[in-house]
């Protein structure tokens, strides 16, 4: 199936479009956001629904690894803890 | 300490008391109940606590992801209402493992939400990375910028009640500046230092959106971050 729900890429594209996200896209990054790829992932994942066409599933899933890839652009400043720390859950009074 | 909304920098000579002096009550002995009664600051602080927990979608958004990394969130555990000096609204106490509520400075929800949001921010990082809030300048700046970029602190309405005028990319003016005074409050360093930490690590992360996925500009957008939080596993499976 495709990794989000067709309505899920029709809601991203009409947020997008919408002016209250033309705002605010503005004023965090300095320019007018593109909607474009949202409208072509809604078409792809609506292909992949109807007819399961491979070239629709390949596409939308490059879009998306695409996605994660741009958010994985900078180096990370810490290291990722493979567990939770081990004083999370100490009680109040142990830790005087 | 990590803390927002910061009086003016501290007087420098001392040892680093790493921002402690803001919260004067902490490692006191809490007070008796009766001198807790009704109509208090701590009672509204802890009421607003609650609705904050229970309502607001950055919140929860927040408490489950930091439940999905196996740091969950107990509200009389892992938050304290108290007394704070200055301007201070509140800090994450990594060395207790509490969110600090400064109830004699939080007087309307809004505020309480935000302040809520941005140190459950400062938990959120401290329960998935090592993160060296003492020694580590840069660590500081990541989480401060993390925490002014997706709390809210930031919006518009809250720049323009601050006298601070812009909007082409002011956002992003906003979250550098907040965060060297965040860590200017709660660190002896120089305003260069501070200043040089925050232009190395901003776009690394200003671009962290962990766990929210955007930037949430409203309720709807959290709302919808927390939707997306939801379906990770889906939208994992089938990248």
């Amino acid at each position: 199936q495709p990794p989000r729900s067709c309505e899920d890429y029709w809601w991203e594209w009409k947020h997008c479009r919408g002016l209250r996200h033309a705002f605010h896209h503005y004023y965090a990054h300095g320019e007018l956001p593109a909607c474009r790829r949202w409208r072509d992932d809604y078409e792809a994942c609506r292909a992949w629904e109807k007819g399961r066409a491979a070239a629709a599933q390949e596409a939308l899933c490059k879009s998306e690894r695409a996605r994660v890839m741009e958010k994985q652009k900078y180096a990370p400043v810490w290291t990722l803890r493979k567990s939770p720390p081990p004083d999370w859950h100490r009680p109040l009074d142990q830790d005087k | 300490m990590k803390e927002e909304d910061s009086a003016s920098p501290p007087v420098a000579e001392e040892e680093d008391d790493f921002g402690y002096r803001l919260f004067p009550d902490r490692n006191k002995k809490p007070q008796s109940f009766l001198a807790r009664s009704f109509f208090t600051f701590h009672n509204r602080c802890q009421v607003m606590l609650r609705m904050t927990l229970e309502t607001n979608p950055y919140a929860q958004l927040l408490l489950e992801a930091m439940k999905q990394s196996g740091c969950t969130v107990f509200n009389d555990r892992h938050f304290a209402c108290e007394d704070c000096d200055g301007c201070v609204s509140g800090g994450f106490d990594s060395a207790t493992s509490q969110i600090v509520l400064c109830q004699n400075n939080i007087r309307q929800q809004s505020h309480m939400n935000r302040v809520v949001t941005h140190e459950l921010i400062h938990a959120f990082d401290h329960c998935r990375a090592h993160v060296d809030w003492f020694k580590n300048v840069k660590h500081l700046a990541c989480s401060e910028i993390r925490a002014a970029n997706l709390s809210g602190d930031c919006t518009l309405m809250n720049e323009i009640a601050r006298f601070k005028f812009g909007l082409k990319g002011h956002h992003q003016t906003c979250v550098r500046d907040r965060a060297i005074r965040s860590i200017l409050a709660v660190r002896k360093v120089s305003k260069e230092t501070a200043q040089k930490a925050v232009d190395e690590v901003f776009d690394a992360c200003f671009n962290d959106l962990e766990p929210f996925g955007r930037i949430p500009h409203s309720k709807a957008d959290a709302k919808r971050a927390y939707r997306d939080f939801q379906n990770r596993d889906r939208y994992n499976a089938n990248l």
